[in-house]
């Protein structure tokens, strides 16, 4: 089956056709790779419990763009926030991408994730072969999986968008996919 | 994408050319005119680039800002045009 997307871009009309099934397909595939990714990377901080974001926000960041920022993080309550919510948010991310629930509220705390790795890795070293990197790469996905909705196929949204609770309450689709 | 306002072209296609031009437009530029890296492989800053590390930086960050405070704003000011997507 062939769907006819029908939009204009900068005023122009740029309809195409898009084949559904495959559609679906690299949906379900991009959010149970990105998933685990992210599922694999808290899981794995915890089972190394304890873990110390001391040496990333406040050694490597430290001369970096976000460096002003990130710095505030790296001691007292707010490294012991951080050494939490980096664990625990990349875990509730990956499950959330896996199961396909609250979709669009995990990629976008994926891509604000992604924000500080990419900046940070890449002006430490990481851009030594251009600025394109992995993180970058994982942002972009996080946020095409925001865009396209990709908790619908096989995932709890697809329960979700229909209960009466979110139909009462429309701005719940921008946290749902 | 034809009934967008003003603001929301500003974060969408400002996001857009800013992300494009701090990763392809620069980098062509570098390849051509400057230093292909902006950091070496030991994380040391380059100097002998045409736009310094944090000017890079800044326009791809401003250009991912703009794309973020699109998508807040719409969260923020509207409901979704059709509660199917």
């Amino acid at each position: 089956m062939v769907t006819n997307i029908q939009t204009q871009l900068l005023g122009r009309d740029i309809s195409f056709p898009v084949e559904e099934s495959r559609f679906a397909y690299w949906l379900v595939v991009m959010r149970l790779i990105v998933g685990w990714w992210f599922l694999h990377a808290g899981l794995d901080k915890f089972l190394a419990w304890p873990f110390d974001a001391g040496w990333f926000v406040g050694g490597a960041a430290a001369q970096t763009s976000l460096g002003p920022v990130v710095t505030l993080f790296a001691d007292g309550i707010l490294l012991s926030f951080t050494n939490i919510m980096v664990p625990l948010g990349q875990t509730l991310i990956g499950l959330g991408l896996i199961v396909g629930a609250l979709t669009r509220l995990a990629a976008f705390f994926g891509a604000f994730l992604m924000t500080f790795f990419y900046f940070i890795n890449g002006e430490t070293g990481g851009w030594a072969h251009g600025v394109i990197t992995g993180d970058l790469l994982g942002l972009l996905i996080f946020a095409m999986i925001a865009t396209l909705g990709a908790g619908r196929v096989l995932g709890v949204d697809a329960y979700l968008a229909k209960t009466a609770f979110v139909r009462d309450h429309p701005r719940l689709r921008y946290f749902i996919g | 994408m034809s009934e967008l306002t003003t603001m929301e072209r500003v974060g969408l296609y400002g996001g857009a050319v800013f992300l494009l031009l701090g990763t392809v437009g620069m980098g062509l530029l570098e390849m051509a005119l400057g230093a292909p890296h902006p950091v070496s492989g030991e994380g040391q800053i380059v100097h002998e680039t045409l736009f310094s590390l944090s000017i890079r930086s800044y326009t791809i960050l401003l250009g991912l800002i703009l794309l973020a405070a699109y998508g807040v704003s719409n969260l923020a000011t509207k409901p979704p045009q059709d509660p199917s997507i």
